[in-house]
């Protein structure tokens, strides 16, 4: 029995490797058979995807609350953009690795003052900095492009790839299902990361850290390191995801990230399941057809959805999901499966020593 | 004494003044709730907008100014104790991110219910007194009998809610059920009503806060008090949470570093003076400027 469970031990990141690969071929199969409009909201969805996966970690395993992370994205999708608006030859890749960095960067110059905080001043703290991203962005115009935004090019498409599409619309439907495709492989990479980095040696030490910190303390953790690494972490995370946003949508423009965005980012977390992996995705899917459930909402209301409600109903949908899940279910959908499971181990552990009894 | 008040200088104590008597109140309502719930109510700023556009409505069907700030600050206690009888009591003794979370949600039902009653237009409460400032010899003085008025009404607030606190049998029980609720509920203190009356009394401070900003040029609109709400976090943050004069001196403060930062550095620069303020603030003094030194319990 030992044996095979240090076999699980070692195989472990092959076995994350190949679950990580199938999902995404499956998510990249399901955007062959999507129309191109889901393709562009499969897009999106995977970028907020890689934000939550950060603000997840931030919050679910190191326990610190944050509101900035809408701040970080921000950074990141500023970075990308500025870059690839005077850089246009840029290969992606280097555009991504830029905005991951000043993400991470934003995340140190911000976890200086924060990690000695807690609780409600970090979550405050927080906010203020995510507050002043809009107007900063505003101000400093010859950089940011003020109020307009920046305009970027969009993503072209390798020829190769628009042989697989016919009909009028040929290169409209490739460039959407490029741009889709292309969002969940750098999607499936950081949800590889990020598994990893919650079972490492550091992810440990962060529970930790969030559970009983004299404990941490005493076997030799540096509590203020670690505080600090996780902003880090969860801030580059955000800054990629913001990236990639502004490179699917090719423009970045302040009112993209406005405080409702933090709100957003929290009940999507909430929602999926905190401190969970499979809670971020979960999450990534619900932003994606978010557009779709309050049309469908509306519908079934009866609430005219060119009325001033009807264009609100997104911001009650999802403050009121916040609310309930966090009363009721505060472990999101994530949480009501694996409590299902434990529920069914329980019942068969209890089977079994009943049997044994006899 | 008349050059001096129009000098350069004066301006911007007058600005940071005005701005920062508002900071003051929404930082104040803040720290009431806090020392009663520890709960840090990040929907405050959005219930006092809710209640205020009540306050509008009522305007708008021929009531005076005065009738529009008590209703409106009705509306509001009103708004506060319900908050706290439905949200926010099934959350205590829960961990400290559920509060959060909860009241963070609120927020966004309550901006999306706000904007799709009243739309997202600015409306404009006509204001009460002048706001046409006062000349010496040609040049401005920044003050207005409206600037008056503003400071005067925030700072009656303030004195009338130390003076609840302070010499009133009511403000004894809410600071008793605060401090120690296990020995106030023995001695006779119904706790729980106390807390909801804490909130109450928050959510009205709140209000008023909201009819100052709404009256006259700012105006009102659904998103309108959510930079307000980070300088009075900011603000009762600086003052440690916990004081309310912290919390007012804290307010002010950040309205006079506001103001001078956008008059000497760099207007664009002024959206991030909360920001330095409270990180300098919390690397000198973690705790607050006003709070004696407390060890966190393990």
């Amino acid at each position: 029995m030992n044996f095979l469970k240090s076999l699980r031990v070692q195989e472990t990141t092959r076995a994350r490797l190949l679950s990580v690969s199938v999902l995404t071929i499956v998510a990249l199969a399901i955007s062959f058979l999507l129309p191109p409009v889901a393709d562009s909201q499969m897009a999106g969805g995977a970028a907020i995807t890689i934000v939550i996966l950060g603000l997840s970690w931030l919050i679910g395993w190191s326990g610190q609350i944050s509101l900035g992370n809408s701040g970080f994205m921000a950074v990141g999708a500023y970075a990308a953009g500025i870059w690839a608006h005077h850089h246009a030859t840029t290969p992606l890749i280097f555009t991504f690795l830029l905005a991951t960095v000043a993400g991470a960067l934003s995340g140190l110059i911000i976890a200086i003052p924060s990690t000695r905080l807690r609780g409600p001043y970090l979550a405050g703290m927080t906010l203020a900095f995510s507050a002043a991203i809009t107007p900063l962005a505003q101000n400093f115009t010859s950089v940011t492009g003020g109020e307009g935004g920046l305009f970027l090019n969009s993503l072209s498409t390798p020829s190769w790839f628009v042989h697989f599409f016919s009909g009028p619309n040929a290169t409209i439907d490739a460039n959407a299902q490029w741009t889709a495709d292309l969002a969940v492989l750098v999607a499936g990479i950081s949800f590889f990361l990020m598994a990893n980095l919650f079972h490492s040696r550091t992810g440990r030490a962060m529970r930790l850290v969030r559970d009983n910190d004299v404990a941490a303390e005493l076997v030799g953790i540096n509590l203020g390191r670690t505080r600090t690494l996780a902003f880090v972490v969860a801030a580059s995370f955000a800054g990629l995801g913001g990236a990639l946003y502004t490179v699917i949508n090719a423009t970045v423009t302040p009112q993209t990230f406005p405080l409702t965005l933090s709100i957003t980012l929290l009940t999507l977390m909430v929602l999926g399941g905190i401190g969970t992996l499979s809670g971020a995705v979960i999450g990534g899917i619900i932003y994606a057809f978010s557009a779709n459930l309050v049309d469908h909402i509306n519908a079934l209301t009866g609430v005219n959805p060119t009325s001033n409600l009807g264009a609100n109903m997104q911001g009650i949908i999802f403050g009121a999901l916040l609310i309930l899940t966090m009363i009721f279910a505060p472990r999101g959908i994530a949480g009501m499966g694996a409590a299902v499971q434990r529920l069914r181990k329980t019942r068969r552990s209890a089977l079994a020593s009943s049997s044994a009894v006899d | 004494m008349g050059a001096f008040l129009a000098s350069n200088f004066m301006h911007n104590i007058f600005g940071g003044l005005a701005q920062g008597v508002i900071y003051s109140l929404v930082a104040l309502s803040l720290v009431i709730i806090w020392q009663s719930t520890h709960v840090l109510n990040f929907a405050q700023g959005a219930m006092a907008m809710f209640a205020t556009y009540v306050g509008l409505t009522e305007i708008g069907r021929g009531v005076g100014y005065w009738w529009c700030v008590i209703i409106s600050v009705v509306v509001g206690m009103a708004f506060g104790g319900i908050t706290e009888r439905v949200l926010i009591r099934p959350l205590y003794g829960k961990p400290e991110i559920n509060p959060i979370v909860v009241m963070v949600g609120f927020l966004g039902v309550i901006e999306a219910v706000t904007a799709g009653i009243w739309t997202s237009t600015t409306r404009n409460i006509p204001a009460p007194f002048s706001q046409i400032y006062y000349q010496y010899r040609g040049r401005l003085i920044l003050l207005s009998p409206f600037v008056i008025f503003q400071i005067a009404l925030a700072i009656g607030i303030m004195l009338f809610v130390a003076a609840l606190f302070r010499y009133t049998k009511l403000g004894l029980q809410l600071r008793a059920a605060a401090l120690a609720p296990e020995v106030a509920r023995l001695l006779g203190v119904r706790v729980h009503r106390m807390l909801t009356i804490g909130w109450m009394l928050s959510a009205g401070v709140g209000a008023v806060a909201a009819v100052i900003i709404a009256s006259g040029n700012f105006g009102l609109f659904p998103t309108d008090m959510d930079g307000v709400f980070v300088a009075g976090f900011i603000a009762a943050a600086v003052g440690g949470l916990e004081s309310p004069m912290g919390a007012i001196a804290g307010g002010l403060l950040l309205g006079l570093v506001e103001q001078f930062i956008l008059a000497y550095w760099s207007p664009s620069v002024a959206p991030l003076s909360g920001v330095i303020l409270l990180v300098v603030a919390l690397m000198v003094r973690p705790q607050g400027i006003f709070t004696r030194s407390v060890n966190r319990r393990v």
